[in-house]
C-alpha cells in the first residue's frame, strides 16, 4: 500500500471544503432585484393582444374623482414635471425607476390592488419602462396612451377623446405607396403645404389585433 | 462576477501572478499524488497502480461539478469562458502519440517536470527528449500543417453537438468516473496478489 | 477506510445529482432585468429619419432595416433594403440571427415607433446590441423625408440646411433611381451636408 492510498481522510477534507465553498455560495446568493414572470412568448402575446392600456377619456373620471384603486405616475424627470402635469399624478422619473424605495412602493401598490398608470411626454417615453414592469410581474401597470401630450392638447374634453383615434399608434396615417410613388420629373412640387393628413379609419376588427 | 480578468474584476496585468500561482498549486497537488513517480504512472497501464485515472477523474468531476453550482451561485459566467477550439482528428492522433510516449517513457509533460524537481534522472532525460521532440515538431511543421489545422470544427462543446444540458454530462461523466473508482480497486487488488515485489 | 470511500462516493453523485434541478428555464440567453431596465431608461436608442435616409442614399453597409409592421403593410410599402419581421414572427427560426451581427446596425421601423420600440425591449431583454428604433417611424418618415415641409423664411440656417438635405432625399426616394442621370447630382449633394451635419429634428 503506498501512503497516498493510505490517507482518505486528505480527500474527505478536500470534499468538505468544496462542499462548504458551495453552501457559501448558495448563502451569498444575490437576490436578483428583479425576475422575468413573463416568457418571451407570452410578452408577445400580450403585446399583439393589445393588453393593459389606459384611456385618455379613461383619465376624466380620475381626475375628477381621485378613486383609490388608481395612481397615476409621471415617468418625465422632475423639472418637466413641475412645468406642468395631470391632475393627482406623482412624479417618479425613470432614471429613479430602480431605487429600492420607488419599488417598495410599487410592490406596495400592487399588493394592495391599486392599478398604475404610467405617462410620459408621449406614448413612446413610457413604453419601454411600462413593458419592463409588465415582464417583471408588475402586472396592475397601465400604459396612457397619447401620453402626457395628447392629454394637454384634450384637457378641456377628455370625455369625447373616445371616440377620437389620434393617439392610436401603429396605424399608418398617411397612403404611403402613393405618397412614394415615383414623381416622374417632377421632382420639386411646389406645393409645400400640402400634408395631407388622411388619417385611415381603423376597422373595429382591426382594434385589438392590431393592439393599441 | 467571474471570469475575472474579462470582467474586469481584477486588472490584466495580473494574469501573469495568477499563472505563477496556479502552477505551483498544480506542481503540489501532481507531486503530493505521487506523479513524480514514473511507476505510479505507467502503474495504469499495466493494471496495479490506477492512481492515475483516480486523481485526474476526480479532478475532472469536482471541477465540471462545482462549475455548475458556481454558475448557478453567480460566481462564473460559464457563457464567457474560452473553449478550446476542436480539431478532430488531429486530436485523436495526438492523443494516440501522447499515450505512447506515456506508456514508453513513463511521464506526460506536466508530471516530467515535477520528476526534475525531486532529482530524478529518468524525469531529466524524459524532459530533454520533450524538448527535442518539440524541436523537431517545429522545424518540420511545414510538413504537417496541413494535417495540423485540418478537421476544424471551432470552438465546440459537448452541450452544442448533441443539444443536451450540462448538467446530463456531469451526471453521466460523475456515475463513469465512480464506477472506474470502484472497478480499478478490485483489478488492483488481483494484479498486486500476483506481483512478487511492488515498491515505488 | 471502505467506508471513508462510500461516503465520498455518495457525495460526490448527490452533487452531480443536484447540477440536474439547478437550471428549470429552457428560456433562450436573457439579460438580467436590472441591466434591461438601464438599457430602457436610456434615449441613445432613437434615431431619427434623417439619420436614416442619409445611411440609406450613402449605402452604408452596416445599415439593416427591419420593418416590424405586417406583412401586408409591408408589401404595400416599404423603405428600399428593409427586411420584414412582424412582432409575431420575432422569435420565429433565424429571425433572431439577423440581430446582434457586429458592426450591423440593426433599425427597427413601424408605422409610428412604438412597435419598433417593443420589438427593441424584446430583443435587448435577448442580449442584443446594436439595434435601433426610427423614432417616429414611417409616419414621420412620410412628413419629413417623402412630403418635407419648408421652414419660413427667417428660421435658422440649420433648418434650412436639414430641408435642402430632406429635398434631396426626396428626389432620391421618390424617383431618382429610375433616372441615372440624376444619380450623381444626388450624391455630390447628400456629401456636402455631411460638413454641416444635419441637425435632428421633425417628428
Amino acid at each position: 500500500m503506498h501512503i497516498h492510498e493510505r490517507n482518505p481522510w486528505r480527500t474527505l477534507i478536500a470534499v468538505s471544503v468544496f462542499v462548504v465553498i458551495l453552501v457559501i455560495g448558495f448563502l451569498t446568493m444575490p437576490k436578483p432585484l428583479f425576475e422575468y414572470e413573463k416568457s418571451m412568448d407570452e410578452s408577445i402575446e400580450a403585446l399583439l393582444n393589445g393588453e393593459d392600456y389606459f384611456y385618455p377619456w379613461e383619465l376624466e373620471d380620475v381626475i375628477a374623482n381621485k378613486p383609490d384603486s388608481i395612481v397615476l405616475f409621471d415617468i418625465r424627470d422632475n423639472f418637466v414635471f413641475g412645468q406642468g402635469h395631470i391632475p393627482g399624478a406623482e412624479n417618479l422619473s425613470a432614471s429613479t425607476l430602480a431605487d429600492p424605495d420607488n419599488l417598495e412602493r410599487l410592490t406596495a401598490l400592487r399588493d394592495m390592488g391599486v392599478s398604475i398608470v404610467l405617462y410620459g411626454e408621449n406614448e413612446l417615453q413610457a413604453n419601454g419602462p411600462w413593458m419592463f414592469f409588465r415582464q417583471v410581474g408588475f402586472n396592475n401597470i397601465k400604459l396612457l396612451l397619447g401620453g402626457y401630450e395628447y392629454y394637454k392638447a384634450n384637457e378641456d374634453d377628455l370625455y369625447s377623446t373616445i371616440d377620437d383615434d389620434a393617439y392610436f399608434s401603429g396605424f399608418p396615417r398617411f397612403n404611403y405607396a402613393e405618397m412614394a410613388a415615383p414623381k416622374d420629373g417632377s421632382e420639386l412640387n411646389a406645393d409645400q403645404d400640402n400634408k395631407p393628413v388622411q388619417v385611415r379609419r381603423r376597422e373595429k376588427t382591426s382594434v385589438a389585433a392590431g393592439g393599441c | 462576477m467571474g471570469p475575472l480578468i474579462p470582467n474586469g474584476v481584477i486588472g490584466g496585468g495580473w494574469d501573469f501572478v495568477i499563472a505563477i500561482l496556479l502552477g505551483v498549486a498544480f506542481g503540489f497537488v501532481l507531486e503530493a499524488s505521487g506523479f513524480s513517480s514514473s511507476r505510479n504512472l505507467a502503474g495504469v497501464f499495466y493494471g496495479y497502480n490506477f492512481v492515475v485515472l483516480r486523481v485526474f477523474f476526480t479532478a475532472l468531476i469536482v471541477a465540471m461539478v462545482g462549475l455548475l453550482y458556481f454558475d448557478y451561485v453567480g460566481w462564473l459566467n460559464l457563457s464567457q469562458i474560452f473553449i478550446l477550439p476542436t480539431f478532430l482528428t488531429p486530436m485523436i492522433v495526438g492523443g494516440v502519440i501522447m499515450g505512447v510516449g506515456f506508456v514508453l517513457g513513463g511521464f506526460c509533460p506536466g508530471t516530467s517536470f515535477t520528476g526534475i524537481a525531486i532529482g530524478k534522472l529518468d524525469a531529466l532525460f524524459f524532459t530533454i527528449g520533450l524538448y527535442l521532440g518539440i524541436f523537431g515538431f517545429s522545424l518540420a511543421y511545414p510538413l504537417f500543417e496541413d494535417f495540423f489545422t485540418s478537421g476544424d470544427m471551432g470552438n465546440v462543446t459537448l452541450m452544442e453537438i448533441t443539444g443536451l444540458p450540462a448538467p446530463y454530462f456531469a451526471v453521466a461523466f460523475t456515475v463513469v468516473a465512480l464506477a472506474a473508482f470502484w472497478g480499478t480497486m478490485f483489478v488492483e487488488k488481483r494484479v498486486r496478489k500476483n506481483m512478487k515485489q511492488y515498491k515505488f | 477506510m471502505n467506508r471513508n470511500y462510500i461516503l465520498l462516493t455518495v457525495l460526490m453523485l448527490v452533487l452531480a445529482v443536484g447540477t440536474l434541478f439547478l437550471t428549470t428555464d429552457d428560456e433562450p440567453k436573457q439579460i438580467a432585468p436590472e441591466e434591461l431596465l438601464q438599457q430602457i431608461i436610456q434615449p441613445t436608442r432613437y434615431v431619427t429619419t434623417d439619420q436614416v435616409a442619409k445611411m440609406i442614399i450613402q449605402g452604408d453597409p452596416s445599415l439593416l432595416m427591419v420593418d416590424v409592421r405586417s406583412a401586408d403593410e409591408y408589401d404595400e410599402y416599404a423603405l428600399p433594403g428593409s427586411v420584414n419581421i412582424p412582432l409575431e414572427e420575432l422569435l420565429n427560426e433565424g429571425n433572431m440571427g439577423y440581430f446582434g451581427v457586429p458592426g450591423v446596425k440593426v433599425v427597427f421601423i413601424s408605422n409610428d415607433d412604438i412597435r419598433a420600440d417593443q420589438t427593441w425591449v424584446l430583443t435587448k431583454r435577448l442580449g442584443v446590441d446594436g439595434t435601433y428604433v426610427m423614432k417616429g417611424g414611417l409616419n414621420c418618415w412620410m412628413q419629413t423625408i417623402i412630403e418635407p415641409s419648408q421652414p419660413d423664411a427667417d428660421a435658422p440656417s440649420v433648418d434650412h440646411a436639414l430641408y435642402a438635405f430632406r429635398k434631396g432625399a426626396q428626389i432620391y426616394f421618390t424617383g431618382a433611381e429610375s433616372a441615372t442621370t440624376d444619380d450623381g447630382n444626388v450624391e455630390v449633394q447628400v456629401r456636402r451636408r455631411e460638413k454641416t451635419n444635419v441637425a435632428a429634428g421633425g417628428c
